[in-house]
């Protein structure tokens, strides 16, 4: 299976690619939160990126932030410092967890990107708030276009919502190969397939995936028939916190991630007037944990339990998300009742604690097999 | 040395527990009884608003301080962690989720059961949360206040128009809210009588403020950490009036008479963000050094005249730039002007361990009050209402270490 090592080698080659990008001549945008409208950006002849961490400590970072904040955000601020991300011509953010939405502002101090943008989103999706989603959309294209000097007609942004929506069609898709017993392609490879499409272009991506579709069925190396789990908490920007799961004795066929399904689930409607379109899609999806309809996630874990007929769930927000581990407590309950194991952990991006992780997951699993 | 000396209480703020907060409580209890409407509010909530429309409304935050000072935070802290709630959260909401959790002697006997919730968006994403959990578990209706954030940092004068239309109708839709949930219709006569009354509070308040400009402070950060109750929970009523009347006329008499609320002022520090309440004691330490904390980084954030006329727009710019929803260079902007108006020697950067908002940014406020002021700011690391995330012995050393700096720099 060639095709499937294509997504991990843009992983490994996001910044080449972005750098590529430039060589061309064209703008590079780097965002942090699945609530940024991508379309407009794609629309304005750029590469939207989506802006992750590493593994490479934060030392540089720890500068500059407390110890008591999420340390994903705190990674994705050191690979800046570590001048990884000076390919940027614009930063974006959105004010949508205190974790980022206050680091954006030491972003903007320290790494000094060429021009940083906050999208003020609202935190609900009824009454005002969308119309006031609706003008900030309209600022965003204005400022991209002020900014990067490109007109970004109805036309193009229209003809971008296509491209977007294809790709999270073929994404469905893909999660469909997860429904079999074992599954057609492991948990890691899956947040492998969505994040490498947040780091190159989905005209590149849409054909990548079509080419896996066509082929992945003929797989010869399927994956063994383990225990069917899923996978909830937020944005898991490496493949190490899943591969840990897996390598327990499991396979994770579903998910309620940022970087996972919430990322692709809904479709943008084709209509006239494309910017409320995104201003609908985008406040109507999957919701964060951040947002008032915080039960319609409940109610997607639910869902994606079922359909994908998992056996448990992780929670598995990351130390010091609040959003998410506010939610936890309750989210365990509903899935209890319904049936479902869970077990509740918190993880570190630097990945320490491993040993600690496994053995809780290991015996996790050992409960389920009865 | 005799320790009592030092120190010179005010009158006013004698027994204000057993004055003014317990029998607050005991009568949101009484008015849930009677089968009056009982909020829970949340940090930047428009409090006028509810006062207007006959609603009691209790501040979990504040009763989450009280339980704190009480010492009973770290049981309650437990029991929600217990419950499951991560540790890394915001104590002021373990505190209050452990309380409705394991209701075993609580402070004043708990909080009323709700009715209905407001949460507003401008402190931080605990708040939301925190309602959404007791709000599922009280089974009761929960309002967000969708505020938009101040993401370029201005003042209330240079606020966007979107931002405050957008506020003006979230405004309107929380009434609609709070009269499908009474079933009464928001009177607006009342309306503007609420908002003279919060003027006068708020005048008396700036007064009062104002007066701790003066050497020797008049007032400090424990008694005003109280004090401040009337500004957040009761502007617009008549009781916040009468009790800052009488505040001022105290603290205005020790200005002229000359009299600090310590003998022997030698530094003036700002305190930002929450104190330890399980620890007040922190203060007098402080005092026994001869430091005094002369402004809170809190105390006049909520302070802004209203326009009787536009009521709702006043409300925008008073709680949009609000630092905690502002992105951090408000921060900065605010600490500086409170730095010169005080006459600061130094600022005291409390984090809060469960608190995002609190924390991040705090050394860039350090570097840039530094570089343009040439003050110095000291970072803690502390919570404001779970002891086991200070280290007290850390704290007082660290303290201590701060003010022998001060002294060597004068
Ligand atoms: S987890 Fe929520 S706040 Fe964080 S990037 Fe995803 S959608 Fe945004
Ligand atoms: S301490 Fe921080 S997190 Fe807790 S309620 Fe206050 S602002 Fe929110």
């Amino acid at each position: 299976m060639k095709i499937i090592n294509k997504f991990r080698e843009i992983i490994s080659n996001k910044h080449e690619i972005a750098r590529n990008w430039k060589k061309q001549g064209k703008p590079v945008i780097g965002w942090t939160c699945t609530y940024t409208p991508e379309e407009i950006i794609h629309a304005a002849g750029a590469l939207p990126v989506r802006i992750t961490g590493d593994l490479e400590g934060t030392k540089y970072a720890d500068a500059y932030l407390p110890t008591n904040m999420c340390s994903f955000a705190k990674s994705c601020m050191d690979v800046a410092l570590r001048k990884k991300y000076d390919y940027l011509d614009g930063f974006i953010a959105s004010n949508t967890c205190d974790n980022y939405g206050k680091m954006y502002d030491v972003w903007r101090y320290h790494v000094k990107t060429r021009f940083n943008h906050m999208i003020n989103t609202p935190h609900k999706n009824t009454g005002s708030s969308r119309e006031f989603f609706y003008i900030e959309l309209k600022n965003f294209k204005d400022l991209l276009e002020k900014r990067l000097g490109k007109k970004i007609s109805g036309e193009k942004l229209k003809s971008s919502i296509r491209v977007y929506n294809e790709n999270r069609r073929l994404l469905r898709k893909t999660y469909e190969l997860r429904k079999k017993n074992p599954p057609v392609i492991t948990g890691r490879e899956t947040l492998e397939i969505v994040l490498s499409s947040t780091f190159t272009s989905k005209e590149e991506h849409n054909l990548i995936l079509k080419q896996l579709l066509d082929e992945i069925e003929e797989r010869s190396d399927l994956p063994e028939e383990k225990v069917r789990l899923l996978v909830s908490g937020g944005e898991i920007d490496i493949v190490e916190p899943i591969k840990i799961i897996e390598e327990c004795g499991a396979n994770v066929v579903a998910d309620d991630l940022c970087t996972g399904s919430r990322y692709f689930w809904n479709i943008v409607e084709e209509s006239n007037d494309p910017l409320k379109a995104l201003t609908d899609r985008y406040l109507d999806q999957i919701p964060c944990p951040f947002t008032y309809q915080y039960q319609e996630r409940f109610r997607h874990v639910m869902d994606m339990a079922k359909t994908f007929d998992v056996e448990g769930v992780i929670l598995f927000p990351i130390k010091f998300c609040d959003t998410y581990l506010f939610d936890s407590p309750q989210l365990t309950e509903e899935l209890k009742n319904q049936g479902y194991p869970v077990l509740n952990l918190e993880w570190e991006h630097s990945m320490t604690g491993v040993a600690g992780l496994k053995t809780r997951i290991e015996a996790f699993l050992e409960m389920i097999r009865g | 040395m005799s320790e009592k000396k030092i120190e010179n209480p005010l009158q006013t703020m004698r027994g204000f527990y057993r004055k003014h907060v317990e029998p607050f409580y005991e009568e949101a209890h009484r008015a849930k009884k009677e089968g009056k409407p009982v909020a829970w509010v949340a940090s930047t909530t428009p409090i006028e608003i509810l006062h207007a429309m006959d609603i009691i409304a209790v501040w979990p935050e504040n009763y989450a301080s009280v339980c704190a000072a009480l010492q009973t935070s770290l049981k309650l802290c437990q029991a929600a962690e217990r419950k499951g709630f991560s540790k890394d959260l915001c104590s002021y909401a373990k505190c209050v989720l452990g309380s409705i959790y394991e209701p075993v002697s609580l402070p004043a006997g708990g909080l009323p059961e709700p009715d209905f919730l407001i949460a507003a968006t401008g402190a931080c994403d605990t708040h939301l949360k925190w309602f959404q959990v007791v709000s599922r578990i009280y089974r009761k209706p929960l309002f967000l206040l969708d505020m938009p954030y101040n993401v370029t940092g201005v003042d209330g004068d240079n606020l966007e128009k979107t931002w405050i239309e957008h506020y003006k109708k979230q405004i309107t839709e929380m009434i609609e809210f709070i009269e499908k949930q009474t079933g009464k219709e928001m009177d607006k006569n009342r309306l503007k009588k609420v908002v003279e009354l919060s003027n006068k509070c708020n005048d008396l308040w700036t007064e009062i403020m104002n007066y701790r400009k003066e050497t020797p402070c008049p007032m400090g950060a424990r008694e005003a950490f109280s004090a401040i109750l009337f500004m957040l929970s009761f502007a617009g009523t008549k009781r916040a009036i009468q009790f800052y009347e009488e505040l001022r006329d105290e603290v205005k008499g020790r200005v002229k008479e000359g009299k600090g609320i310590i003998e022997n002022e030698k530094y003036r520090l700002l305190w930002d963000n929450l104190p330890l309440w399980y620890n007040l004691g922190l203060f007098s330490y402080l005092r026994q050094m001869g430091a005094v904390v002369a402004v809170e980084a809190f105390s006049l954030v909520w302070a802004g005249k209203m326009d009787p006329s536009k009521p709702f727009e006043s409300l925008a710019r008073k709680h949009i730039p609000n630092y905690s929803n502002s992105s951090i260079d408000r921060k900065i902007e605010w600490f500086t002007w409170l730095s010169k108006e005080y006459k600061l020697n130094g600022l005291i950067l409390a984090g809060n361990w469960g608190c995002r908002m609190m924390s991040i940014g705090e050394i860039d406020v350090r570097d840039a009050i530094q570089e343009r002021l040439g003050i110095p700011s000291l970072v803690l690391d502390v919570d404001a209402a779970d002891p086991r995330n200070s280290d007290m012995e850390r704290v007082k050393a660290n303290l201590r270490a701060f003010v022998e700096m001060l002294g060597k720099k004068k």
